[in-house]
């Protein structure tokens, strides 16, 4: 996997009551083979305050190491489970919660081990109803000094789960918590996506008895508007990295083929012209390319082309029927599904098709779908029981089922840090501004 | 004959009987040898629903469940030849329908993407659609839309199962 040298510089941490001499000290640590994750130790949470600081305290220390496991920047030793002891780790992770009313307070610390040096030292304060939040912010900002950019535990996932012969869309904390309903339709709702600041969602309903069109609605929730109710199927869209424009694949012209919309659903404009099935596009991180899935030489294969449509290329020979691309948020891999017998397989390659390499296998894996930190993937698999969502670290470790609730799990998408918010589109959207119709 | 078909005729006809009496029905379907439906209390007023009070239009006497579907192979939309004769026997049950339209519905097993399956169960209701329009079928009766693997017939995970969700299915509208 990617190779990632991270330089830890004394110097550079500074925190105040650290300000000693001390002889600047660079940790080299090599993310590239499995195993050689940061071995940190995570001490129980301090309670302070309310006589029930405690429980609350129990459930932050659950939440903060398993932030720190799934971030696979680190490898997690927990001083409340049996077993599990500090030796060996780099460093050590604790702090106080103090409870207040309806107020939290988490000073959160990181100590070097073994001289006990504090490394990093953060005050986190919200309302007792946002813990988790500012539990995944601590966790997030301890990845961001360890690995040079913070973790993902503030995203979430967006994803179709089946009830009978129709699918609803959810969405979830990345850790599963705080699972709610996106869709009521009582229809098919699938093939969601975000939109770069992480505020809308684009997906493909069979809402009002018709065939397959795409809507877009707020994550808050509320009523889809129409962005593409063309004849044929309208589906398989996303939003370039940008925001102003969308890649979709629609079937108006007799067969599906692959456009690009306006943020608004207008002004098509094709960039596929073959007689085959082209169909589920993905934007390259800078919106200059575009990978899709084309049988235009028999089975399906991924393709790379122009954002234009021109110079459209295989992506990799090693696999044959190949199909889903998920391209990674650095641009520098790209994630596909390959099928075996009756399933799929997860490989990941260069963005240029070469180093193919197999991530995931066993049961069927499908929609592959990275992390915005490019460290992870997730997917949907019945290799579990019923069809649910998994992640791959991508470093040799068992994918982890994502808790769902019991309720089965497809077609995940997830969304950007909420950090990047704000930048291109208005974060908080008025019904005009979503474009199309009710 | 599936269950469903002949619900269907069970509720058939007594509204064919209440249609005969006012000079409306134009076809007689064959018999039928359902010993309960001569059970079926007369006096009862017909199921209202399908009748409406338009007399421009005249009530649907096929269910979906009369037109056959048309099965297809594994990541394919070639018409085989049993497809062929499922659609020639549809094509004449339009024909003998006239007022009858349908949508056609494409469906697809679950060893491909939801992607990939939504655009090969297009092709396959578009082959049944432009064969039955070549036996002269109106294009403007027949609808299509595609499913791709998302609304199985069978939900099983072996072959019978595939078959079975390989198919354009007609759906009279």
């Amino acid at each position: 996997m990617k190779r990632i040298v991270i330089i830890l510089s004394a110097a550079l941490i500074g925190i105040a009551g650290a300000a000693r001499a001390q002889a600047p000290t660079d940790v080299h640590i090599d993310l590239s083979k499995s195993g050689s994750r940061i071995r940190i130790h995570c001490e129980s949470l301090t309670p302070a305050g309310a006589a029930n600081a405690r429980s609350w305290a129990l459930q932050a220390d659950e939440v903060l190491s398993n932030d720190l496991d799934w971030s696979a920047v680190f490898d997690v030793s927990r001083s409340w489970v049996t077993g599990q002891s500090v030796e060996g780790a780099a460093a050590i992770v604790g702090g106080k919660l103090t409870v207040q009313g309806d107020d939290l307070r988490l000073e959160g610390q990181v100590r070097d081990v073994p001289g006990g040096r504090p490394i990093m030292a953060k005050e986190y304060r919200g309302k007792l109803r946002d813990w988790r939040d500012l539990v995944h912010r601590f966790s997030d900002d301890i990845v961001l000094q360890f690995s040079g950019e913070p973790g993902v535990a503030r995203t979430k996932i967006v994803f179709s789960s089946h009830s009978g012969r129709n699918k609803e869309l959810y969405i979830m904390d990345w850790d599963g918590a705080n699972r709610r309903a996106l869709t009521q339709d009582g229809s098919i709702a699938i093939s969601p996506a975000f939109s770069p600041d992480g505020s809308l969602v684009l997906f493909t309903s069979y809402r009002g008895g018709a065939g397959p069109r795409v809507f877009v609605l707020k994550v808050e929730g509320g009523k889809p508007f129409l962005v593409s109710g063309r004849p044929g199927i309208n589906t398989s869209a996303s939003y370039s990295p940008d925001g102003r424009e969308i890649v979709c694949t629609l079937s108006m012209d007799g067969n599906s083929e692959v456009y690009v919309l306006d943020a608004k659903g207008g002004s098509p404009r094709r960039l596929t012209t073959q007689r085959s099935i082209d169909t589920s596009p993905t934007w390259s991180p800078t919106g200059r390319e575009v990978a899709f899935t084309s049988d235009r030489a028999g089975a399906p294969q991924v393709y790379v082309m122009d954002r234009e449509g021109g110079n459209a290329r295989r992506l990799t020979y090693e696999v044959g029927y190949t199909d889903s691309p998920a391209w990674s948020p650095k641009g520098d891999r790209i994630a596909f599904v390959a099928r075996t017998g009756n399933g799929f397989d997860i490989y990941v390659c260069r963005a240029d098709g070469s180093d193919t390499r197999l991530v995931v296998s066993g049961g069927s894996n499908e929609n592959p779908h990275w992390s915005p930190d490019g460290r992870h993937l997730v997917f949907s698999s019945d290799r579990g029981s019923g069809v649910g969502l998994y992640v791959t670290d991508l470093d040799g470790r068992q994918p982890r089922r994502l808790e769902t609730g019991g309720m089965s799990a497809s077609s995940p998408a997830w969304s950007p840090r909420p950090a990047e918010s704000g930048r291109f589109l208005n974060s908080n959207p008025t019904n005009s501004a979503l474009g199309g119709r009710p | 004959m599936t269950s469903k078909n002949l619900w269907t005729r069970l509720w058939i006809m007594p509204l064919m009987l209440s249609l005969a009496s006012v000079g409306c029905a134009k076809k007689t379907p064959e018999p039928t040898p359902a010993p309960p439906v001569a059970q079926a209390p007369t006096p009862t007023p017909p199921p209202p629903a399908p009748a409406p009070t338009d007399t421009t239009t005249t009530p649907a006497l096929i269910g979906s469940g009369d037109f056959q579907p048309a099965f297809f192979d594994l990541d394919s939309y070639t018409l085989r030849d049993d497809a062929r004769a499922a659609l020639d026997r549809d094509a004449k049950l339009l024909r003998d329908n006239p007022t009858v339209n349908v949508t056609i519905e494409g469906h697809c097993d679950e060893r491909g993407t939801v992607e990939y399956n939504q655009s090969l169960g297009e092709r396959r209701a578009q082959a049944a659609r432009d064969y039955l329009v070549a036996a002269g079928i109106p294009e403007a009766r027949l609808q299509i839309v595609t499913y791709g693997k998302d609304r199985p017939f069978a939900t099983g995970h072996d072959e019978a199962s595939w078959q079975q969700n390989r198919r354009a299915h007609f759906t009279v509208r």
